[in-house]
């Protein structure tokens, strides 16, 4: 979807890296061109908003998944406090 | 390819370690001598354990059951503190975390996963990303973006689930978790490229799902106008 009009960086190669550009993973020249194109371009533009979204759900799906009560202290007991594998070969006496 | 080292630390120090240029017997104020098990163990405890939520929640989105993320956890921890005297203190322990995470599903549960149409293949992963894409591609009419915050969680952890774990492992790390792309492409043993890739893709598929529950509970149009 191209709001049709001429650009400096094409519609398809902003929204190939758009992701990346939200990330902070482009280089600050294509950064620029990006956001550049952003300002000047709504359909990228809804693109753009529709990952954050996207992103802003996932984080919020993830913040209701629970450690189960008890794993903690099993790993504590069965992993940190068993002696037996700590260094390679103190299983051989 | 070259970027992923094949050990279990992919984090490799520049600084050198444990030389003492006084030649003076250990001091246990310094740093570079050799801990003891329970100095280990307790460093351990404090350093490590801190990350259980972190890994359990990215536990569960590679197993996407409850109790295998929990066996997965607990898996990790126990590999993570046998090698726990290899890691290089001050390095970066939470993705030597989730790289031990990785690693342990990819060789004792991915191949074990209940479903058989999730199967670990790379090509069947790209099969089923071109499925979804194909899918959200044909659709009419998109939700409105703002139709998608009426989703409830449920819906988006079913979605997510519905995407090959490559995929949506690289989402929740980088959305959740926060890495950095090559701070994945070390957890993923995958080049910064295919990262980069798959961490668009997951999101572009993720988004066509979400936008087929929306459609499917009847949310398209209930934002911004139509009455319920």
């Amino acid at each position: 979807m191209s709001c049709g009009r001429p650009h400096e960086t094409p519609c398809s190669q902003v929204v190939a890296s758009l992701s990346a550009y939200i990330d902070g993973e482009v280089g600050a020249e294509e950064y620029r061109l990006i956001a550049v194109h952003l300002t000047e371009c709504p359909p990228c533009e809804h693109q753009r908003q529709e990952v954050r979204r996207v992103q802003a759900l996932v984080v919020r799906a993830s913040a209701s998944i629970a450690t189960p009560e008890g794993l903690r202290e099993r790993i504590r007991v069965t992993v940190v406090s068993d002696t037996s594998h700590r260094r390679p070969g103190n299983d051989q006496e | 390819m070259p970027e992923a080292p094949a050990a279990m630390d992919p984090h490799r120090s520049e600084q050198p370690v444990g030389s003492d240029p006084t030649g003076e017997p250990s001091d246990p104020s310094d740093p570079s001598r050799e801990l003891s098990d329970e100095e280990l163990s307790t460093l351990f405890a404090t350093d490590a354990l801190p990350y259980l939520d972190q890994l359990y929640g990215t536990a569960i989105r590679m197993t996407r059951l409850p109790v295998d993320a929990e066996d997965l956890v607990q898996e990790t921890y126990a590999k993570a503190f046998a090698a726990y005297r290899t890691f290089q203190q001050g390095t970066n322990l939470r993705a030597w975390l989730f790289r031990i995470l990785r690693n342990t599903f990819i060789n004792d549960y991915r191949k074990a996963q209940r479903q058989p149409r999730f199967q670990p293949t790379d090509e069947l992963g790209d099969a089923q990303m071109l499925d979804i894409e194909t899918r959200s591609a044909g659709g009419s009419r998109s939700a409105e973006i703002e139709a998608l915050e009426l989703l409830g969680d449920d819906d988006v952890s079913a979605a997510l689930a519905e995407i090959p774990e490559e995929f949506r492992t690289v989402v929740v790390l980088a959305d959740v978790e926060g890495f950095s792309y090559r701070e994945i492409a070390d957890i993923m043993d995958s080049p910064v490229g295919t990262v980069m890739s798959r961490v668009h893709r997951g999101r572009k598929a993720l988004r066509g799902l979400l936008d087929e529950y929306a459609k499917n509970q009847g949310l398209v149009g209930a934002w911004g106008g139509e009455e319920s």
